[in-house]
């Protein structure tokens, strides 16, 4: 089973405490099943009571977890509760125990429609919903020339992240093949960079062009003004899954941004969900209130200026709260 | 009356309670129950490490008001039936679990911080917060509230005045009920009090102590007023090893009664230092045993501070000066115990024996404690160190550790041996002036030892907890008060 690759993660994780605080879902739900421990014993339990393995609450719990990596990011000795919530997802779909709302959109995904490509040049830009969506995709044409664009499929992630492996390479291998020839991807989906960073490998597969996110892509474009007086909302992939990808704050700071701390700390994940990638699939309420949570600790949520670099989280936060939040590519596009 | 979920008088209780607070707020379901059946208690999670089926609680409230928990406790008593009120699910004691069932009230979701007075420097909060969160927002306004126990990440400052907790800073800046000003407090009838408004009095007895390390017996603290304190311009750390673990409990001691102000103190006893602080330090020490101490404030108070510490360490009592980086690795590791793989876990069987008495006692507590464990239990570890010193005395954090090999694996066994090590022990600390506990609380793990520790006093106690809460709701069987 794919969770016999973390039972060093359920033998520690369950009878620790330490991460209960950076629990995003837990802290919105106030519930002890939504926290790395309890996941962890349960799956513990599952594996000497074979029968609870599927049981319906257990996987409800399992489908709603935040994957912040935030957890992993501040232990200290960094076990991977993400991966075993993965994992378990994975055995599930490989039992055939999969619930229907879950088979549900993974059909969907699936179904996908086939990538299509435009333009022309050695970069690629992929232009998933959510870039779409968030209007990243747009500012990205403002600001960057010479790409073409691979549009329109499901790269694969999504069905990872449910648990549908098998299925999710099939989808892999059709987006590498959409990006043959390329030199260097860039992705505003953080979801997407983390995959070509590094789901393909555990996939098996390999792409052989540079992967950036657009805030490393567009490193050398200058605003005409300063931006000022900025809050930054850390992106869980870049931050908790790729070593604290420097590159967002970087260009930021570069074009006279006065990043301001945003909340009280800097080890919560503020970001609604944005390791789940399709909690707005799967439990589009509890995305409110993550949303709300987030709201909640802004400064001024009436002026803030607040930006990510994650459409994800651009999309559920201007949904479900007042706050002012722009994609980096908005931002400055807007400031040329 | 324990309701059974075949029986619809399950399904009239939950109606009722779904009416107070809503559907979503009414747990019932596997994941949440199994959630909170399980604490930090070795026993039940021994219990589950076995396959076996833990105490579960028949619904879960999640109330967001005090108004909400006292219409929950009108409920409980018009059916009698137990509640336990439950912070973080942290507590080593299984003083939160629900062994009879019924009603577990979750704080978390009343984790309001209404702000701080930066006149009178405290802050006003719901209980169900989690330390850490209420820390960070005091934090932002450049104050701490100084109580930084390991636990700060997982309890709820609600768990911390239920049990009487302690932070690292404990020294100076005193336990969780020295930082306490007022409670609002839901009794166990439903009433909703609040204690007055300021520690300091000639106003009658306190009620605010008499809720504080109540550990949800005597009603639900849903709101309390904290001290804060500015953040200091200097911290500073020092450490020392003396020759033998009697010499540096004579410095630590000296130390306090200098009436210096020191923020915190540790000394480790000689088997602790040779093995804990070499593995997670990483330093090479010699025999002996290790002494930190730090203090904070103004630079300059700290520096005075430091001076005259250092005259009592070195010149009184020829301490080997490990200088401020082997204090300061103190402080920055000072949670990095708490992380797997360093914390004892399952299958080891293990303890933590945490203790007080004056320094005339503390001594002899700390070896009364030690021979009953060594003598009576060869295969287990005897470790300790002294983590929270007043001007009167310190906290022995003794602690008992069996490896895999040495625990039975029925676990009906397991439990025997685990609670004969607490009977020798805890009776040993009692027999020489201590006390059954410092700041983890007594729970269902300690009750049995109430009596011993209090005498004649604990029909008071009783008498307290029967006025009330006649029907004996409030977490029934713990603190060791009568079960059902």
């Amino acid at each position: 089973m794919n969770i016999d690759n973390y039972l060093e993660t359920i033998k520690f994780c369950r009878f620790c405490f330490m991460c209960r605080h950076l629990s995003a879902i837990g802290n919105v739900t106030f519930t002890e099943a939504d926290t790395p421990r309890v996941r962890a014993s349960m799956i513990y339990g599952a594996t000497i009571h074979p029968e609870l393995f599927a049981n319906e609450d257990l996987i409800k719990t399992m489908y709603r977890s935040d994957l912040s990596g935030c957890c992993r990011r501040n232990c200290v000795n960094h076990y991977d509760e993400v991966g075993l919530t993965l994992a378990y997802r994975a055995d599930l779909v490989e039992a055939g125990k999969a619930p229907e709302y879950i088979k549900t959109i993974a059909t969907a995904l699936m179904n996908s429609p086939e990538w299509s490509v435009s333009g022309k040049g050695k970069v690629a830009y992929v232009a998933d919903n959510y870039s779409v969506e968030s209007g990243a995709a747009a500012a990205f044409g403002k600001l960057a020339k010479e790409f073409r664009t691979v549009s329109g499929g499901s790269c694969g992630k999504g069905l990872w992240v449910l648990g549908f492996r098998k299925e999710a390479k099939l989808l892999a291998e059709k987006f590498l093949k959409a990006l043959e020839g390329v030199e260097t991807v860039v992705v505003s989906h953080t979801g997407i960079f983390d995959f070509l960073v590094n789901t393909i490998g555990e996939m098996g597969l390999k792409l052989d062009a540079k992967v950036m996110h657009t805030s490393e892509y567009l490193a050398g474009v200058k605003t005409a003004r300063p931006l000022g007086d900025l809050y930054y909302l850390e992106s869980d992939y870049l931050r908790n899954y790729n070593s604290d990808y420097p590159y967002p704050r970087a260009l930021l700071t570069s074009n006279g941004a006065n990043l301001k701390p945003f909340g009280t700390n800097d080890e919560e994940s503020y970001s609604c969900a944005e390791g789940a990638l399709l909690l707005d699939k799967i439990e589009p309420e509890l995305v409110e209130k993550l949303a709300k949570y987030i709201e909640a600790r802004a400064d001024n949520p009436a002026k803030d200026v607040i930006v990510t670099a994650s459409p994800y989280t651009r999309i559920q936060l201007g949904r479900f709260t007042s706050l002012k939040v722009k994609t980096i590519e908005e931002l400055l596009a807007e400031a040329l | 009356m324990l309701v059974k979920e075949n029986n619809y008088m399950y399904e009239m209780i939950r109606t009722e309670l779904t009416d107070v607070l809503g559907e979503q707020y009414v747990g019932v379901n596997d994941a949440d129950l199994f959630g909170h059946s399980v604490d930090y208690y070795w026993i039940p999670e021994m219990w589950h490490d076995r396959g076996m089926e833990t105490p579960k609680p028949d619904f879960i409230c999640h109330p967001s008001t005090t108004a909400e928990v006292a219409k929950i406790l009108r409920i409980a008593n018009q059916y009698k039936i137990p509640v336990v009120p439950w912070g973080g699910g942290s507590g080593s004691q299984g003083g939160a679990l629900p062994v009879y069932g019924g009603i577990v009230i979750d704080m978390k979701r009343m984790n309001k911080c209404y702000g701080v007075d930066k006149e009178s420097l405290t802050v006003r909060c719901q209980t169900g917060i989690i330390a850490k969160h209420l820390e960070w927002i005091c934090n932002k306004e450049g104050y701490s509230t100084m109580h930084l126990p390991a636990s700060i990440s997982c309890a709820t400052i609600g768990g911390f005045l239920a049990h009487r907790g302690t932070g690292v800073l404990s020294t100076k800046y005193g336990k969780i009920e020295d930082m306490v000003m007022s409670l609002e407090v839901v009794t166990p009838t439903g009433e909703i009090i609040r204690t007055l408004p300021v520690p300091r009095h000639a106003s009658g007895p306190d009620l605010t102590m008499l809720f504080l390390g109540s550990e949800g017996t005597l009603g639900v603290i849903t709101e309390v007023t904290l001290k804060i304190h500015p953040q200091p311009e200097a911290r500073e750390f020092r450490a020392y090893i003396f020759k033998d673990f009697h010499t540096a409990m004579s410095a630590g001691a000296e130390l306090m009664r200098s009436r210096l102000q020191p923020c915190a103190i540790r000394l480790y006893d000689e088997t602790e230092t040779k093995t804990h602080v070499r593995k997670v330090f990483g330093m090479e020490l010699e025999q002996g045993a290790y002494l930190v101490f730090g203090f904070d404030g103004r630079r300059d108070i700290v520096d005075c501070q430091m001076r005259y510490a250092r005259e009592i360490m070195e010149e009184k009592y020829h301490g080997q000066d490990l200088g401020s980086k082997g204090g300061d690795l103190w402080w920055e590791n000072k949670y990095k115990f708490f992380y797997p793989p360093y914390m004892f876990h399952i299958p080891q069987a293990f303890g933590t024996l945490d203790t007080v008495a004056t320094f005339a006692n503390i001594e002899k507590v700390y070896y009364a404690m030690k021979k009953v464990v060594n003598d009576g239990f060869p295969q287990a570890r005897f470790i300790g160190h002294f983590s929270h010193w007043y001007e009167w005395g310190c906290m022995l954090y003794a602690r008992f550790i069996f490896e895999e090999e040495a625990v039975p694996k029925d676990p009906r066994e397991a439990a025997a041996l685990y609670n004969s090590v607490w009977d020798a022990a805890i009776r040993a600390a009692i027999a020489n002036g201590g006390v059954i506990n410092e700041h983890h609380g007594v729970g269902l793990k300690l009750g049995r030892y109430m009596k011993d520790l209090y005498g004649t006093a604990m029909p008071v106690l009783e008498g307290i907890k029967k006025q009330l809460d006649p029907n004996n709701i409030m977490n029934p069987g713990k603190m060791g008060f009568k079960g059902i």
